[in-house]
């Protein structure tokens, strides 16, 4: 084991502790002042639980370094893997974007974003609907105008 | 409950899309392309009034048609929506390869509006304005350019196909998009009087933007303002016309020596820049054709020529190095004669 890393302490909404090399923790810009003032606390994240909060850190830890590499091979093997790690239910990805946005961790953040952007991507109206829970709260004339607009629109 | 829960922030199986926080909505929208956004403003009222907002669209627009639209297309945008309870009949009306002129259309759209305004909004042709999305926001501008719906001024290169009389040429015209082909239909003011047939095909890389010094009409003669610092090696576009009665296009040629001097080799001997006249050079053409070599005046060049020879208009120095090897991928295989 490498003890010369200095390790920081995390603690989740519902009290877990997490362990994580400071060089993961400088990517979340949220407690990056925390971080680098040499806080030795537990740094206490209550809005992240603690089955997220172990997502992000798996993701970070595959992440660190590696995407800036120009090695193809690397930049294939982490893509394959950013594809396995984001086959979750939809709750779960919501809850890493939120999470993501408070820790303000930019490439967890785009990734899961650009991730919800192509479940959209090719659906229909009522997949969407579907998909995201959203009821239809239009009245029937408006849904007649706005399909009729959206078809013009297409060219169709 | 789930949503009780929210200190722990536990997964909520009831979460939807829009409890997300704004900047992720933005994020995701902004990483939408046009058709998903268009879909998603369909499903509730709260993402209609996102995904139809102009800041969203803006950066499509951007992306795809901001090298091609010019304030003079904006501008035409604007005229077409004044208009804009008459949208739908001006679409409808078929391309025909009949020369239509902005004063044609215009006053057509006019004329067919009076009726519009007197009482026909509820004809079910005609749809109402909607309170849910104006005719005017940048999203119908991008799909009315995305479709081919809105004709726009710009300038294309190497008119009706790369014919040998227009290489090397740039003409003003107005442009309509064709997604199927990924290329523009390109119509061009009236030519004398010989009937224009619509030019289809049109790629990307022959249509630019008017450049924003070009203010002009077509017919109209360019004040060129560089005469005074034309020296040899400048590359120039100069506007010329076969006769007075049709629309100038613009040329590439290149700055040369005057024949009188004996310097050609050392730009700090040569006194060609000092000189009344100066010297036009088209090399595109092989050196005994008559169109390979002009001479103008420095101090009171206006239009210059003659029936047989053309006329040759307002000249703009190139400056920028993007205009001058935007010229130079049309430079043909052989010399022209």
């Amino acid at each position: 084991m490498s003890s010369k890393k200095k390790v920081i302490t995390l603690r989740s909404s519902d009290g877990e502790i997490f362990e994580v090399e400071e060089a993961v923790a400088l990517e979340w810009l949220t407690i990056k002042p925390l971080v680098e003032s040499g806080c030795t606390d537990a740094i206490p994240l209550p809005q992240v639980t603690g089955n997220i909060l172990a997502k992000v850190i798996e993701y970070c830890k595959k992440h660190i370094g590696a995407s800036e590499s120009e090695d193809r091979k690397i930049l294939y093997e982490l893509e394959s893997w950013d594809a396995d790690f984001i086959k979750v239910d939809q709750g779960t990805l919501f809850d890493l974007i939120r999470a993501a946005d408070y820790l303000t961790i930019k490439t967890l953040f785009e990734f899961t974003c650009q991730t919800v952007a192509d479940t959209i991507k090719h659906k229909t109206i009522e997949e969407v609907r579907h998909i995201f829970r959203e009821s239809n709260d239009f009245t029937p004339e408006e849904e007649k105008e706005i399909r009729g607009k959206s078809w013009w629109l297409q060219g169709l | 409950m789930a949503g009780e829960d929210s200190n722990h922030n536990t997964v909520n199986p009831t979460l939807s899309f829009l409890d997300l926080p704004d900047l992720v909505l933005e994020c995701v929208l902004r990483k939408l392309p046009p058709s998903g956004l268009l879909t998603l403003s369909c499903v509730c009222k709260s993402l209609r009034r996102s995904c139809t907002s102009d800041h969203i669209w803006a950066n499509h627009l951007e992306q795809k048609w901001g090298k091609l639209i010019s304030p003079a297309a904006e501008k035409e945008w604007r005229t077409y929506h004044s208009l804009k309870d008459n949208w739908r009949k001006f679409e409808d009306e078929p391309n025909s390869g009949k020369q239509k002129g902005l004063m044609t259309i215009l006053m057509r759209a006019f004329s067919a509006l009076w009726p519009c305004s007197l009482g026909r909004r509820g004809n079910s042709t005609v749809p109402e304005q909607s309170c849910l999305l104006a005719n005017d926001s940048t999203m119908y501008w991008y799909f009315a350019l995305q479709n081919g719906r809105f004709w726009f001024p710009a300038q294309v290169y190497n008119r009706e196909n790369g014919h040998a009389s227009f290489m090397l040429s740039c003409y003003d015209a107005e442009v309509c998009y064709d997604s199927r082909t990924d290329t523009f239909q390109a119509r061009y003011p009236t030519h004398g009087r010989r009937s224009m047939p619509l030019e289809v095909g049109v790629t990307w890389e022959r249509v630019r933007s008017p450049p924003t010094e070009i203010t002009n009409l077509p017919h109209d003669l360019h004040a060129s303002d560089c005469l005074t610092d034309l020296r040899p090696g400048d590359s120039i576009e100069i506007q010329w016309r076969r006769n007075k009665e049709f629309p100038y296009g613009w040329w590439y040629g290149v700055i040369g020596h005057l024949g009188s001097c004996d310097h050609q080799g050392s730009q700090n001997l040569c006194r060609c820049h000092e000189c009344d006249d100066v010297a036009l050079e088209f090399n595109q053409y092989s050196p005994d054709s008559r169109w390979r070599w002009v001479r103008i005046s420095r101090r009171n060049h206006r239009e210059e020529g003659n029936e047989d020879d053309g006329f040759y208009g307002g000249i703009r120095k190139l400056k920028e190095e993007e205009e001058i090897s935007g010229w130079k991928r049309f430079w043909p295989a052989e010399l022209l004669e």
